[in-house]
């Protein structure tokens, strides 16, 4: 447990070195700074219509999402990019032999590295999302505490998208290839099977085309879900309505870690 | 000490290249002891294999087959590596932190804490030379300075094996001296040393035993001092007036030839041959003012050996 602690803060100290979340981070300070000049010059309170006074929670939520939901989206992209060469960078020659040369077993280094990158991304993301919401709920006194809880689902689906970025790093040693399906899956694969699944399968006939679409969307990650609905839902108030999208995520996640730790455990170096 | 840091049989290591079709030999059937509270130079050329070999045994690499022991541990367990250090060839720290950074990292790694760990780094930097870089980042040492960090790395853990993978590369002739006053002082505190090195004069110096490895395969193994001695070959300095006629008159039957200053070169089957020799000098009045066993620097005998098993080789 303390060689998972130690490398998992090293791999912190890693990121700070890398420009990407530096920049990351600015993006965060502009994004909050930009909300409150917004919010407390522009009287944005006057465009909710009388009428909806008793449900200023609902505007406000919805608000506060609108501001959060694209920051957060650019923040999962360029964390994309910046954590693909953390395991590339372990595995160069005079690096990890060094590593491997230490009392600690493959699994736990590995894993050290896997936590440490998400941790960053969830400092950064905590970050936004906290200012965000410290600054609304000062000016409407709507302490939506719930809203919160989107700082785990965010983490979560990068999570997911890192252990993509991890399996092919450790197989191909470099970060390309890990960085373009996570990309594909995020920003394609994803939002389309999901699509395929609810919007389309009605149309479809094939019972085989059906079952493909289904094994498809049950086996791989279902991150724009995630980054949609159940974000939504939670920022809102209403919960989890829905449990599968998170369970069978979580299972792929342990699965591409689980073959990674398999694959580290064996390779030469 | 009568037990053996290092142990290994039939050690064989096969790399095959990511598509299975190119295989690399590195090492072959490999037995090698090292007695602990030695220094242990492994020799050959690039490519030898050399580096593979500690590899295997720190689990960086794994045994195509055969087995080795270190510290008498099996080589699969990772737990072991609390009591060894290891400054591998090319090795490379994170450059955005400091030198006293990356020795709290690895430090930290090989299970220390604390002030004592804070005392050990602030100890070694100065063993090595480099207090005054604590807090410079690596990315701005130069090659030797990170050889000394890599040195500094290598026995925070006060590891009772070290493995040196060409521990003075890159390093001046006055580091190189200290690097080999701190090896002989380890070894003084019964620590064992694995060297591995192409600068065998300095091999020479400090090494109890060498191992000389070529394509995988050991050669020859045994003390710098059985390596390096020419058996039955000796100098002599003579003095007298009929010197030139002895040697003429003697050089069908023995093989001793003149060199220059009064000096000659004597080869003999054995130290009775060298007796009788002696004898007739004796005999003929003239002095034996000096004589000295002739002895091959590391380097000719390496040279030879590689040579040699070359030829075999190509057969
Ligand atoms: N990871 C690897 N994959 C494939 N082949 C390798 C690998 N590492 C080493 N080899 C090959 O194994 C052989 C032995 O290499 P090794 O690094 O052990 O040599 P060495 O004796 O340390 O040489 P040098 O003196 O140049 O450091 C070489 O032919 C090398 O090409
Ligand atoms: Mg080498």
């Amino acid at each position: 447990m303390k060689n998972i602690i130690t490398v998992t803060w090293y791999s912190l100290r890693e990121a700070l070195a890398r420009k990407v979340f530096i920049f990351f981070f600015v993006i965060s300070i502009l994004t909050i700074i930009f909300v409150g000049l917004i919010l407390y010059l522009t009287g944005i309170e006057k465009i909710f219509a009388p009428g909806m006074q008793s449900d200023v929670f609902t505007a406000v939520n919805s608000l506060e999402m609108m501001f959060v939901s694209p920051i957060t989206l650019i923040c999962l992209l360029l964390s994309i990019f910046s954590s693909a060469s953390f395991i590339p960078i372990m595995l160069e020659k005079g690096n990890i032999d060094l590593l491997l040369s230490k009392p600690i077993s493959r699994e736990q280094l590995l894993l050290g590295k896997f936590f440490g990158g998400i941790l960053v991304v969830f400092l950064n993301i905590a970050f936004l999302i906290l200012g965000v919401w410290l600054i609304f709920s000062l000016k409407f006194s709507i302490w939506n505490f719930e809203f919160l809880l989107t700082i785990f689902t965010i983490t979560f689906i990068f999570s997911i998208l890192y252990s993509i970025i991890v399996l092919f790093g450790i197989i191909t040693k470099s970060s390309t290839l890990g960085m373009m399906i996570a990309y594909l899956l995020f920003l394609i694969v994803s939002p389309a099977l999901y699509t395929a699944k609810y919007t389309l399968s009605v149309l479809i006939q094939s019972s085989f085309i059906k079952g493909l679409i289904d094994f498809a969307y049950y086996f791989l990650p279902k991150t724009s879900e995630l980054m949609g609905k159940t974000n939504y839902d939670l920022a809102s108030g209403h919960g989890i309505t829905n449990y599968q999208p998170i369970l069978t995520s979580l299972l792929f996640l342990v699965l591409t870690l689980g073959i990674s730790v398999a694959i580290f455990r064996k390779k030469d170096f | 000490m009568d037990f053996n840091s290092i142990e290994t049989t039939g050690l064989t290591k096969v790399y095959s290249s990511s598509f299975g079709k190119r295989k690399v030999q590195a090492l072959t059937g490999l037995d090698l002891t090292v007695s602990a509270g030695t220094i242990f130079g492994f020799l050959g050329p690039n490519g030898a294999g050399k580096t593979t070999l500690i590899k295997l045994l720190l689990g960086i690499t794994f045994p195509t087959s055969g087995s080795a022991r270190i510290l008498g541990e099996d080589i699969s367990g990772y737990k072991i590596k609390s009591r060894i250090g290891y400054l591998p060839e090319n090795h490379k720290y994170p450059p955005y932190l400091t030198g006293g950074e990356v020795l709290d990292f690895f430090g930290k790694l090989s299970g220390m804490e604390g002030d004592l760990l804070k005392k050990k780094i602030d100890e070694l930097l100065e063993l090595v030379n480099l207090s005054q870089w604590k807090k410079t980042k690596v990315k701005n040492y130069s090659k030797g300075m990170m050889q000394r960090l890599g040195l500094a790395q290598a026995l925070l853990n006060d590891p009772e094996l070290i493995f040196l993978d060409e521990p003075t590369d890159g390093v001046d002739p006055i580091g190189r001296k200290e690097i080999r006053d701190i090896l002989t002082e380890l070894k003084s505190r019964s620590k064992t040393i694995f060297l591995n090195s192409h600068l065998l004069s300095e091999v020479e110096l400090i090494t109890d035993r060498v191992g000389i490895l070529n394509r995988g395969k050991l050669i020859r193994e045994g003390t710098v001092k059985e390596l390096t001695q020419k058996n039955e070959e000796y100098k002599l300095n003579l003095e007298g007036s009929n010197v030139d006629s002895f040697i003429k008159q003697y050089q069908d039957i023995f093989q001793i030839s003149k060199l220059n200053n009064g000096y000659c070169n004597l080869k003999v089957s054995d130290a009775n041959e060298l007796n009788n020799i002696l004898d007739k000098l004796r005999g003929e009045g003239i002095m034996v003012k000096e004589i000295v066993q002739q002895k091959n620097s590391l380097e000719e005998i390496f040279i030879s050996l590689i040579s040699e098993s070359e030829k075999g080789g190509l057969k």
